[in-house]
């Protein structure tokens, strides 16, 4: 009896200890990104949003809660609930936290590739206006951030959108667009989803080259 | 073992006890509820977010005094201080609006801006480029808009009944000397700068801002595109000539270098004209721009630097037919160099600083024959600018800006070695004040004063703008100002001493924008005083004074659509000029020749994704230009048919790094008449012979073709707008 409490209090204890090399950011940043990941609803978004604000307050020097924070902006940015003002107004606080991020953490490929999101929402949120004048930035963007680092999935997929809509519209082959997000599909099939995680590193996009990759098919 | 027991109880007890529970209600100051702001306790991880009613609840181990923040877009951030001693709190919270520039109300009586971000742009940079009819001019997509006149034989703005010298052009915020290029007169001209290299333009139609000065009528402001995206090479292949752009891009800095030529001499050859060119326009240009940026807008500070210079030559040989003389008529030899350089910066500072500013110079040299007579006339305008603003509140920012303009011309009748010059320095001061009473109610005052040293004179202009934004999204504007303009320099180089012209303006104007709709109304009064009138002997002045004064009255519309039609937009523009002047050679009050009354366009642009293409069309119409016929009594009492030209374009992207674009002007064919040149003396019946002043051509068609070398297949040249 005395023995198996014993046991059990040093098993407690071990695994407290365990949590406890987490720091509170860590550990509030983990539960936050596990959330987001999840999230599909305006309000969920808002709720990521203002958590991220709030780490990113105490973490002046962090990168991440920003990016987050501008990723839960941009997802709101492109909820087809919104109207087009409000969509603008997600959008340009998505992009005025991205730039924070950005003086944090330079050539960051993750950021930029974010940044080339925000742009892709600005253009899904009036494409006839802006089509024509945003679209070569976005792919730019993406461009840049896998300049960076050649293996960003999120990147990738993102750029086999756009290549995909350039080869409709042209009506030339997808095979550079299906490559790209063929190439997205098995580097995101490979990552450690639970140990990024744990190193704040992005992991969303999935859904994006899936979709992708379903059209290639 | 009871020791451990006792901790675990200890601190699960602990724990329970000491959390606070914060729960309320966020509502504006009416009472609405504000769902999804943050709540939280500064300097710590608890917090949550308003649910849809505005309420929140959550709890903290946090005890004794803590400061509870809350934040929601659009609304000023909201500090309570409260007590967390393991009782619940319960809270209303009341948020005040915030300034949020990206929905506020702006300014727009007068102003039309082109660009991506802003909500009152009527125009894309694209526009301009894709406008068919203007043929890549930016003048002529400008046209197209409300309060402008299209007059054929010139090709310059003309802004609610002001001639083309009442429009100052500026870019990156510096002038432009001799914006357009020289030509022999009834001879359209064209806007020396290529469209592409603009990202952005205001333009405005009266009542504009301090900031701009020596212009009676319109100031139209062109801001240059920043960082281009990559480095890519742009060929143009085109029915008029040819040319070559290198764009270069690091990091932090961009080199873009270009060379073009022009000679009309084939297609003139080709298509039959009705202008008797000797020698058919020729010319060639090139241009180096440089770009460099520093810091990031987050860390509190950045800038840019650009550099621009531009230089070309043109020459042509026409003879013009002489009422009343069966012969060639008289010769006209034009050669004309120009350059302009312009070296502008922007730099945001700590503590809501904004600086900007800059260094700008053009020269334009003509040299001119006209049959043995030759003359030579130079003309220099330099321009240094420096700007500071300071927002000292969301609510309030104030703009202070010093500026010294040198202006330098002479004309030199080179076989008789006869020389008349002027330089004059002005030295300008402006200050501008905006004010936001809420996001629905914005008012700007600023005053402009200047000195110049050859009129030897000093002037203050006050200048003063308000908006209301209605509860839908329509809004109204009024601006007011005076507006002070010295004389052309043909004319102060006959008489040095001239004062300024002055102009007041009074706008108000209705403007919404919905859903890729947008519609605007503008109605304005425009009140002329002491222009300058003169004796007019074939072209030689004499007899000044500047007891000239008139008026232009009117409204105008426009109306844009991208929604309506699949895959189209259009715009439809109509605008009503009363005016009247007595200036030049008028001797009386009258409505003066560029002034047509009515004024309309349409330009419809459509996507054909099946074809690749856009296709293109516009349609320009006024009721008629006024003119003078000696044969009768008084001046400008006849008016010339109405004016009306179809054109049509198409552009198509065979793939995405090539771009076959073709056009052409007036396809009806119909011979417009801008007005009528008389014989200086009747003929043997008393009559004076009568010339009409026409096109060019009857048509003109235009084909290009664009191609672009880069890495990413994917680049084209329309990029980079």
């Amino acid at each position: 009896m005395n023995k198996l409490t014993f046991i059990i209090a040093v098993l407690l204890l071990a695994v407290l200890s365990v949590k406890a090399q987490d720091s509170p950011f860590q550990k509030i940043m983990k539960k936050e990104i596990g959330k987001i990941n999840k999230a599909d609803s305006l309000s969920q978004f808002q709720q990521s949003a203002n958590a991220f604000s709030r780490i990113a307050e105490l973490n002046p020097t962090e990168w991440q809660p920003l990016y987050y924070q501008a990723l839960a902006c941009t997802f709101q940015g492109m909820n087809h609930k919104l109207t087009p003002d409000k969509k603008d107004e997600a959008l340009a606080k998505a992009e005025e936290l991205v730039k924070k991020a950005e003086a944090i953490s330079a050539d960051n490929s993750e950021i930029i590739a974010l940044k080339g999101f925000i742009t892709m929402a600005k253009v899904s949120a009036d494409p006839a206006g802006r089509g024509q004048s945003l679209s070569g930035q976005a792919l730019a963007e993406f461009g840049r951030s896998l300049a960076i680092d050649s293996k960003n999935p999120r990147a990738l997929a993102l750029m086999a959108q756009m290549e995909a809509g350039i080869a409709r519209f042209f009506g030339s082959g997808t095979e550079k667009a299906c490559s790209l997000a063929k190439q997205s599909m098995a580097i995101f099939a490979a990552q450690d989803e639970e140990a990024l995680t744990a190193a704040m590193k992005p992991t969303w996009g999935k859904r994006i080259a899936e979709s992708m990759s379903k059209s290639c098919e | 073992m009871k020791l451990y027991f006792t901790i675990l109880i200890f601190f699960t007890a602990f724990a329970a006890s000491a959390g606070t529970k914060i729960s309320g209600i966020v509502t504006d100051q009416k009472g609405e509820a504000v769902p999804g702001s943050n709540v939280y306790i500064k300097g710590s991880y608890d917090g949550t977010s308003s649910d849809v009613n505005g309420g929140f609840s959550f709890e903290t181990d946090l005890s004794g005094k803590q400061v509870l923040m809350v934040q929601a877009l659009g609304f000023k951030p909201q500090e309570t201080v409260i007590e967390c001693n393991g009782q619940t709190l319960e809270l209303k919270i009341k948020l005040s609006g915030s300034i949020n520039l990206l929905t506020a109300v702006t300014i727009t009586a007068g102003a039309m801006e082109a660009g991506d971000e802003k909500k009152s742009v009527v125009l894309k940079p694209l526009d301009i480029v894709t406008t068919s009819g203007a043929m890549g001019d930016i003048t002529g997509a400008l046209l197209t808009l409300p309060g402008t006149s299209t007059v054929g034989n010139d090709g310059r703005l003309f802004v609610r009944g002001g001639d083309a010298s009442e429009t100052s052009i500026f870019i990156d915020g510096l002038q432009v000397g001799n914006a357009y290029g020289s030509t022999a007169s009834n001879v359209p001209t064209r806007n020396r700068f290529s469209a592409n290299l603009f990202r952005g333009s205001f333009f405005s139609t009266g009542g504009y801002s301090a900031e701009y000065g020596q212009a009676l009528s319109s100031a139209l402001a062109l801001s240059t595109v920043n960082l281009p995206l990559r480095s890519q090479g742009d060929v143009s292949i085109m029915s008029v000539g040819g040319g070559y752009t290198q764009t270069l891009t690091g990091k932090q800095n961009a080199l873009t270098a270009s060379a073009n030529y022009y000679n009309l001499a084939p297609y003139q050859s080709l298509v039959k004209q009705d202008f008797d060119w000797e020698k058919s326009p020729e010319s060639w240009d090139s241009e180096i721009s440089l770009r460099h940026k520093w810091g990031n807008a987050a860390n509190g500070k950045a800038g840019f630097i650009k550099a621009y210079f531009h230089t070309e030559g043109n020459r042509m040989t026409i003879w013009q037919k002489i009422p009343g003389d069966n012969g060639r008529g008289d010769r006209i030899q034009l050669r004309n160099r120009y350059s302009y350089s312009n070296v502008s910066f922007r730099h945001s500072g700590k503590k809501d600083w904004f600086f900007y500013g800059g260094l700008a110079f053009s020269h334009n040299s003509d040299a001119l024959k006209r049959n043995a007579d030759p003359l030579r006339r130079t003309n220099q305008l330099a321009h240094a600018k420096i700007v500071a603003v300071k927002d000292f509140s969301p609510r309030f920012s104030l703009k202070n800006g010093l500026e010294w303009f040198v202006k330098a011309y002479s004309e030199t009748m080179t076989d008789v070695n006869r020389t008349r010059n002027y330089t004059d320095h002005q030295l300008n001061h402006f200050a501008e004040a905006t004010y936001y009473f809420s996001n629905r109610l914005i008012m700007v005052a600023g005053v402009r004063s200047g000195h110049s040293s050859l009129a030897e004179q000093v002037w203050m202009t006050p200048r003063f703008s308000v908006a209301w934004k209605l509860d839908h999204q329509g809004q109204f504007s009024f601006a007011a100002g005076k507006f002070k303009q010295l004389p052309e320099e043909k004319i102060r180089v006959a008489q040095n001493n001239l004062q300024n012209t002055a102009a007041t303006h009074y706008i108000l104007n209705y403007f919404i924008v919905n859903n890729n709709r947008t519609f605007r109304a503008e109605s304005f009064y425009k009140i002329y005083d002491h222009l300058v009138t003169y004796d007019d002997a074939a072209g030689n002045y004499s007899n000044f004074s500047q007891n000239g004064s008139g008026y232009a009255r009117g409204m105008d519309f426009f109306y844009r659509d991208r929604k309506s039609i699949k895959g189209t937009d259009f715009w439809i523009t109509y605008s009503f000029v009363d005016s009247k002047r007595k200036y030049a050679a008028y001797e009386t009050l009258v409505q003066p020749s560029f002034a047509p009354k009515h004024n309309g366009s349409i330009v419809v642009k459509h996507f054909a994704s099946a074809l690749k293409s856009q296709l293109g069309t516009s349609w320009s119409w006024n009721s008629g230009y006024p003119f003078s016929n000696p044969n009768r009594t008084g001046e400008m009492q006849q008016k010339t048919k109405m004016y009306s030209d179809l054109s049509i374009s198409w552009s198509y992207l065979p793939r995405p790094d090539i771009i076959l674009h073709v056009a052409c002007s007036n396809v009806l064919g119909r011979n417009n008449v801008f007005g009528y040149r008389y014989a200086l003396q009747p003929d043997e019946s008393g009559a004076y012979i009568g010339l009409p002043v026409g096109q060019g051509a009857k048509r003109f068609a235009f084909a290009a073709l664009f191609i672009t070398i880069s890495r990413d297949k994917n680049a084209n040249q329309l990029n980079n707008l």
